[in-house]
C-alpha cells in the first residue's frame, strides 16, 4: 500500500515537472500587470493596448516571418507574484515584455529580466528607482515621478504663486515617492506647512485634513490614487476647507469625480500627460481601440506605443536576442501615437511629458503647459 | 414504496427550501439570473445527495476503511523506512530535468515547509493559536536583507544573527501574551502581527517603507554564489530536511512531551509540575527559530522584500498547511504546504475562486475532520 | 480643532460600537471570537448601496427619498440578519462541543469566504453610494458637523440604548444574559438555547448591518476589504469595555474612536491603524477583563 501512494506521488510530481512542453513557431512576448485585483483595469488597458499591436503586426505579416504570441502575466499588484509571474514569463521563452504597472511591482521584476537578458517596456511605472539600477534592458515610455513631482512644483510656485501648501501621500511606493519629488522640487519657493501619511484603503481622513486645516495652506498636494483623493476633496470641503487641490496621474479617473461629487472635484489640478486625443498621430489608434474594446483608459496608448517599439526594435536588430534588442531601443528613434520618442541612457524617454489638467463641471481639461 | 415516495417529496422539498434561502441570499450580489441559475443547480445536488444518503452510508464501509488507510500511512513516513529513502533521494534529483520555473515553486514549497513545520510546534504540539506567525517570518526576511544590504554582512556571517534575532522576538512576545487564554492569545499574536507589518511598512528611514529593501544577495558557497534557481534549491533542501529532524528530535525530548501534555490538559500538566509557562515560552521560541530561518531563505530568494509579503492572510494560509495536514503531525504538516503551494499554481486559471475555495475549506474541515490529513489531534485522537 | 477631533472621533466611535455589540454578544454566549462579525457589517454597507441603487433605477427616490432610505435600511438589515443566522447554523452550530480553536479557525474560514464572495460577484474596486445631500452641516464651536454625522451619532446612541433595554427589561433578554451566564443551567430551566444563540446573531449582525449602511452614506464608498480592519477595531472595542457587556462595548467604542482621532492628529497619521492594535495588547495584558468586564475562573 505504501509503495503504490510513493509511486503515484513519483509519477504525479514527475508529470508535473515535465509539464507542457510544446514548440511552436512563434515569437512570445509577454504583457504583465494587474490583471485582477482592485487595479485590474489597469491591467486590462495594458493588455488591449499590447493586443492591438499584436494584432495589427501579426495581420502584416508578424516579426521576423513569425507570428508574435502573447503571454499574459497577472502579477495581481503583489510584488511577490510579479517576480513569480516574472520568472513564469521567462521560463516561456519571451523575448520581450510590456509591462509591468505599479513600480512595486516593475521594480522586482525587472531584477529577473535583467539576469534573463530580457528587455522590459513599462507603460506606467513612474517611480525613479526603475531606471536607475543601471540595467540596459528597462525601459519606460512614460514619465518620471521626477519630472511629474517638478512640473506640478512649477505650476504651483511659478503660475500660482501661491505661499503655502500642505503634502500628503499614500505611502506607497508610488504615492509617497511622487509627495517626495513634488516637496524636494517646491522647496525654498513655496512653505510645506503640513507632511503626513495617510493610509491607502482606509475612509476617514478627516482627522488629517483637520489638522490641515489648521494650517491653512493655499493648496493641498496628494501623492496617490483617485479612491483616496476623491474622499480627501469631498470630506475636505465638508470640513469647510476651500483651497484647491493637486494630484499625479494616478488620480486622473472619471471614478475621482464620482467620489468626491462634481461640485467639490470642481478646480482639482492634476498632472498627466498631454491628451492623446489632441495629439493627430494618435486619433487612428483611439479610433481603431475603442472599436475592438470600447472606452480608451489613460495608459492604453502607453502599452500600444510599448509594443510597437519593442516589435519596431526587434525588426531593426534583425534578431530577437535580448542583448541587441536592447542596445536598439538605446540608439533608434521610434514614432508612435504620442508622437516621437528616445530613450536615453537609463531608459527614460528623453523629452518630458507631463502637462496640468484641470477638473471643470465633472470633466477633465488640459489646463497648462510648463513654460507658460 | 408509500414510504419512499414520502421520503423522496420529503428530501425535495427540503433541498428545494434551502435552496430557496440560500439563493434570495445570494439575489442581491449575483443579480437575478445568476441565482436562478444557482437555485436550480444546487437544489439538484442537495436533492441527489440527500437521496443517494443511503446508498452512500451502505458502500461508507469500504470508504472510511479507505480512508484508514490513508491515515495509517503516517506511521511509515514517521520512521526512516524506504518510503523517506526515496523521496530524498527524488528531492536531490529534481533540478536535473525540472525548469526553472517549477525550481521557483519547489523553492517556495520549501520555504512554506519550513514556516509550517515552526508553526506547527507552537500550534500543533503545545497547542497555542498564534495568528500572527507571519511577524517572525517578516523579522528573519528584513534582518537578514537590512543585515546584507546596510552592512554588507554574507549569507553566512547574518545567518546565526538574523535567527538569534528572531528567536529573540518570540521570547519576547511570548512573556507577555502566554498569560492569555486561548482566543485572547490568538488575537494578541494577530495584533502583534499587523504591528510589525505596520512599523515595516511606515519606518521609512529602517525599512524602506513600502518600496522595501532590494539588491539582497544570495549566498554562495565556497566561493560560488549559488543565486541560481538550480543551486539555491539545494540550501533550501537541505535546510527543509534539518527542519524535520530538528522538529522530530524535539518531538520525541522531555520538551515535547511536556508541549503535548499542556496541549492535551494544561491544568492537569501544572499539577504534574510542568512549569507551563517555561514550556510555552520555548515553544515560542522555538518555532520563531524557524520562521526566521524560512525569512531569511525567503529574503535570499526574492532578493526583495517589502512589507506586502507578510500580511494577515500569509499567517492564516501556514495555519491552514497545518491543519490541513493535521495538527502535530509532521509529515502530514509537509504534505500539507506542498500541497497549498502546488495547488494555486495548478490552478493559476481560476485563480479568483482560489481564496472563496480556500474559506469553504477551512470550514469543512472543522467540521468534518479536524484531525487533518494525517491528523495528530482532534476527536477522534482521544 | 480640539473639539473638531472630538466630533471626529465621536463619529468614528460610533460605528464600532456598534459593531462591537455583536462581538460581545456572541462572545458572552458561545465564548466565541466571531471572526466573520466584521465581514456582516460589509455586507450591510454593500446591501445598502445595493439597494438604494435599486430603489434609484425603480424611480423610488425621486418620489420619497426618505421611504426610499428607511426601505434601504430595512432590507440591508433583514438579509444581514439572515446573513448571520445562516453562518451560525452553517459554521457554528456543528462546532458547538468541538474544542475552542475549531469553530475559530471556522470563522476565519467564513470571514475568507464572505470577503472574496463579495469581490467575485461585486468587484475588486470600490462602489460608490450616490451622494444624498451636499457638504452642508452646522458650526459649532469651530467645528464643522454634517448633517450625517450627527445622524450616525445620534442613531448609534439610540440602538445601543435599545439593545441595553432591551437586555435588561424584557423576558428574552434575561433568557440571553442567563445563556450567557451557564448555558447548560439555562437549559435545564427551560431556556430554548438554539433559539437564544440564532436571536443573538441576528440582532447583533442587524447592529452591523446598520453601522455599515451608515458608513457607506457617510464616506460614500465602500470595498469588500473594509470588514476585516473594522472588524478588528471593533473587537478591539469590545475587549476594552469587557467583553460580554454591552455598556462595555458602547464605551469601548467610543473611547477607541477618540483615541484613533487624537492620536492620529497629534501623533502621527499614517500609524492610525496601529493604536487600535496597541490598544489592543495593552488592555488584554494589563486586564483582560476590560473595564466592565468580569473574570471568568477557569474550571477544571
Amino acid at each position: 500500500m505504501k509503495t503504490s501512494v510513493v509511486a503515484t506521488l513519483f509519477l504525479v510530481l514527475l508529470c508535473v515537472s515535465g509539464g507542457c512542453q510544446k514548440k511552436e513557431e512563434v515569437i512570445k512576448v509577454g504583457v504583465a500587470g494587474p490583471m485582477t485585483g482592485d487595479q485590474a483595469k489597469m491591467g486590462t488597458d495594458f493588455k488591449n493596448g499590447v493586443s492591438l499591436a499584436v494584432e495589427e503586426w501579426n495581420a502584416k505579416g508578424g516579426l521576423l516571418g513569425k507570428k508574435i504570441s502573447l503571454l499574459e502575466a497577472d502579477d495581481q499588484h503583489d510584488p511577490k507574484q510579479a517576480v513569480s509571474v516574472a520568472n513564469k514569463a521567462v521560463n516561456e521563452g519571451v523575448v520581450g515584455l510590456i509591462g509591468h504597472f505599479n513600480s512595486s511591482c516593475s521594480i522586482p521584476a525587472s531584477d529577473v529580466y535583467n539576469r534573463a537578458g530580457i528587455p522590459m517596456i513599462t507603460p506606467g511605472s513612474t517611480n525613479p528607482q526603475l531606471t536607475e539600477k543601471g540595467y540596459r534592458g528597462i525601459f519606460r515610455v512614460c514619465g518620471r515621478d521626477d519630472q511629474q513631482g517638478k512640473v506640478g512644483a512649477e505650476f504651483v510656485a511659478d503660475k500660482l504663486r501661491l505661499k503655502s501648501v500642505a503634502v500628503i501621500h499614500d505611502k506607497t511606493t508610488y504615492g509617497q515617492g511622487l509627495a517626495d519629488e513634488f516637496k524636494r522640487f517646491i522647496s525654498g519657493k513655496v512653505e510645506v506647512v503640513y507632511y503626513g501619511g495617510i493610509i491607502q484603503g482606509d475612509k476617514d481622513f478627516k482627522t488629517v485634513l483637520t489638522a490641515i486645516r489648521e494650517k491653512r495652506p493655499e493648496l493641498i498636494y496628494y501623492g496617490g490614487i483617485y479612491p483616496e483623493m476623491g474622499l480627501l476633496v469631498k470630506q475636505a470641503r465638508e470640513l469647510g476647507i476651500g483651497a484647491p487641490f493637486m494630484s499625479g496621474d494616478g488620480s486622473i479617473d472619471p471614478k475621482f469625480i464620482e467620489i468626491a461629487g462634481p461640485k467639490a472635484a470642481d478646480g482639482t489640478y492634476l498632472t498627466f500627460s498631454p491628451d492623446p486625443r489632441n495629439i493627430p498621430t494618435a486619433k487612428v489608434f483611439i479610433d481603431d481601440y475603442q472599436k475592438r474594446f470600447g472606452e480608451i483608459g489613460p495608459y492604453s496608448v502607453y502599452a500600444y506605443d510599448a509594443a510597437n517599439i519593442l516589435f519596431t526594435a526587434i525588426k531593426e536588430a534583425g534578431t530577437a536576442e535580448g542583448r541587441a534588442v536592447a542596445e536598439k531601443l538605446h540608439s533608434s528613434e521610434f514614432s508612435g501615437a504620442l508622437g516621437k520618442i528616445r530613450f536615453d541612457e537609463k531608459g527614460d524617454v528623453t523629452a518630458s511629458l507631463y502637462v496640468v489638467w484641470i477638473t471643470r463641471e465633472g470633466k477633465f481639461i488640459e489646463y497648462w503647459r510648463p513654460g507658460h | 414504496m408509500d414510504r419512499l415516495s414520502l421520503v423522496i417529496r420529503r428530501s425535495l422539498l427540503r433541498s428545494v427550501m434551502i435552496s430557496f434561502w440560500f439563493a434570495i441570499l445570494f439575489l442581491p450580489f449575483m443579480g437575478l439570473r445568476a441565482s436562478l441559475i444557482f437555485f436550480v443547480l444546487l437544489s439538484l445536488v442537495l436533492f441527489s445527495v440527500v437521496l443517494l444518503k443511503g446508498y452512500i452510508k451502505m458502500s461508507t464501509e469500504r470508504f472510511r476503511s479507505a480512508v484508514q488507510n490513508v491515515c495509517a500511512l503516517r506511521r511509515f513516513t514517521l520512521g526512516f523506512s524506504a518510503a523517506r529513502y526515496l523521496i530524498i533521494f527524488f528531492l536531490l534529483l529534481f533540478p536535473l530535468f525540472a525548469r526553472d520555473y517549477l525550481l521557483d515553486v519547489a523553492v517556495l514549497a520549501g520555504i512554506y515547509v519550513i514556516l509550517a513545520l515552526g508553526l506547527n510546534i507552537v500550534v500543533g504540539f503545545a497547542g497555542l493559536l498564534n495568528l500572527g506567525f507571519v511577524a517572525f517570518y517578516a523579522v528573519g526576511a528584513y534582518s537578514y536583507a537590512l543585515l546584507n544590504v546596510k552592512l554588507g554582512l554574507t549569507f553566512w556571517q547574518a545567518l546565526p544573527l538574523c535567527l538569534t534575532f528572531t528567536t529573540l522576538s518570540g521570547f519576547v512576545l511570548a512573556i507577555p501574551a502566554l498569560r492569555l487564554r486561548g482566543d485572547y492569545l490568538a488575537i494578541v499574536t494577530l495584533g502583534f502581527g499587523e504591528i510589525v507589518r505596520l512599523i515595516l511598512n511606515n519606518w521609512d528611514a529602517l525599512t524602506g517603507g513600502p518600496n522595501g529593501v532590494s539588491g539582497v544577495a544570495p549566498p554562495s558557497l565556497l566561493g560560488m554564489s549559488m543565486g541560481q534557481l538550480s543551486k539555491y534549491y539545494y540550501i533550501v533542501v537541505a535546510a527543509g530536511l534539518l527542519t524535520c529532524v530538528a522538529v522530530r528530535r524535539v518531538r520525541s525530548s522531555r520538551i515535547g512531551r511536556a508541549w503535548i501534555a499542556i496541549r492535551e490538559d494544561e491544568i492537569g500538566a501544572s499539577s504534574m509540575g510542568i512549569n507551563t509557562m517555561r514550556y510555552k515560552l520555548y515553544s515560542f521560541a522555538f518555532g520563531s527559530f524557524w520562521a526566521g530561518l524560512a525569512g531569511i531563505l525567503f529574503a535570499a530568494k526574492m532578493r526583495f522584500v517589502s512589507p506586502e509579503s507578510f500580511t494577515f492572510m500569509e499567517s492564516v494560509l501556514i495555519l491552514c498547511m497545518v491543519i490541513l495536514g493535521g495538527l502535530g503531525s509532521i509529515g502530514g504538516v509537509i504534505l500539507g504546504s506542498v500541497i497549498l503551494v502546488i495547488l494555486p499554481e495548478v490552478l493559476r486559471e481560476v485563480q479568483s475562486y482560489r481564496m472563496l475555495a480556500l474559506g469553504m475549506g477551512l470550514i469543512l474541515m472543522m467540521i468534518f475532520r479536524p484531525q487533518g490529513i494525517f491528523g495528530g489531534m482532534g476527536r477522534d485522537a482521544r | 480643532m480640539l473639539f473638531q477631533q472630538l466630533i471626529n472621533g465621536l463619529t468614528v466611535g460610533g460605528v464600532y460600537a456598534l459593531i462591537a455589540l455583536g462581538y460581545t454578544m456572541v462572545y458572552g454566549i458561545l465564548e466565541l471570537i466571531n471572526f466573520a462579525h466584521g465581514e456582516i457589517y460589509m455586507l450591510g454597507a454593500y446591501l445598502g448601496v445595493i439597494f438604494f441603487a435599486f430603489f434609484s433605477a425603480a424611480g423610488l427616490t425621486s418620489y420619497s427619498l426618505s421611504l426610499s432610505l428607511v426601505l434601504t435600511v430595512a432590507l440591508s438589515a433583514l438579509f444581514c440578519s439572515a446573513y448571520g443566522f445562516t453562518m451560525e447554523r452553517i459554521a457554528y452550530r456543528p462546532l458547538r462541543n468541538a474544542p475552542r480553536l475549531s469553530p475559530l479557525i471556522s470563522a476565519i474560514g467564513v470571514s475568507i469566504f464572505l470577503q472574496n464572495y463579495v469581490m467575485l460577484t461585486q468587484g475588486a474596486t470600490d462602489k460608490v453610494f450616490p451622494h444624498l445631500q451636499g457638504t452642508g452641516g452646522l458650526t459649532f464651536f469651530g467645528a464643522r458637523i454634517t448633517y450625517l454625522q450627527v445622524c450616525i451619532i445620534l442613531v448609534s446612541f439610540f440602538l445601543m440604548l435599545s439593545l441595553h433595554l432591551y437586555v435588561t427589561r424584557t423576558r428574552m433578554g434575561r433568557a440571553m444574559r442567563a445563556v450567557a451566564q451557564d448555558k447548560v443551567m439555562a437549559s435545564l430551566l427551560g431556556v430554548d438555547i438554539d433559539l437564544v444563540i440564532s436571536l443573538t446573531f441576528v440582532i447583533g449582525s442587524g447592529l452591523a448591518a446598520v453601522a455599515g449602511i451608515m458608513v457607506a452614506m457617510y464616506y460614500g464608498l465602500v470595498n469588500y476589504s473594509i470588514g476585516y480592519i473594522a472588524g478588528i477595531k471593533a473587537f478591539t472595542a469590545a475587549v476594552l469595555g469587557g467583553i460580554g457587556s454591552i455598556p462595555g462595548a458602547m464605551f469601548g467604542g467610543i473611547f477607541l474612536g477618540l483615541v484613533e482621532s487624537m492620536g492620529a492628529s497629534y501623533i502621527s497619521s499614517e500609524y492610525k491603524d496601529a493604536y487600535a492594535f496597541a490598544v489592543l495588547i495593552i488592555v488584554l495584558l494589563i486586564k483582560p477583563s476590560g473595564i466592565f468586564g468580569r473574570t471568568n475562573e477557569e474550571k477544571v
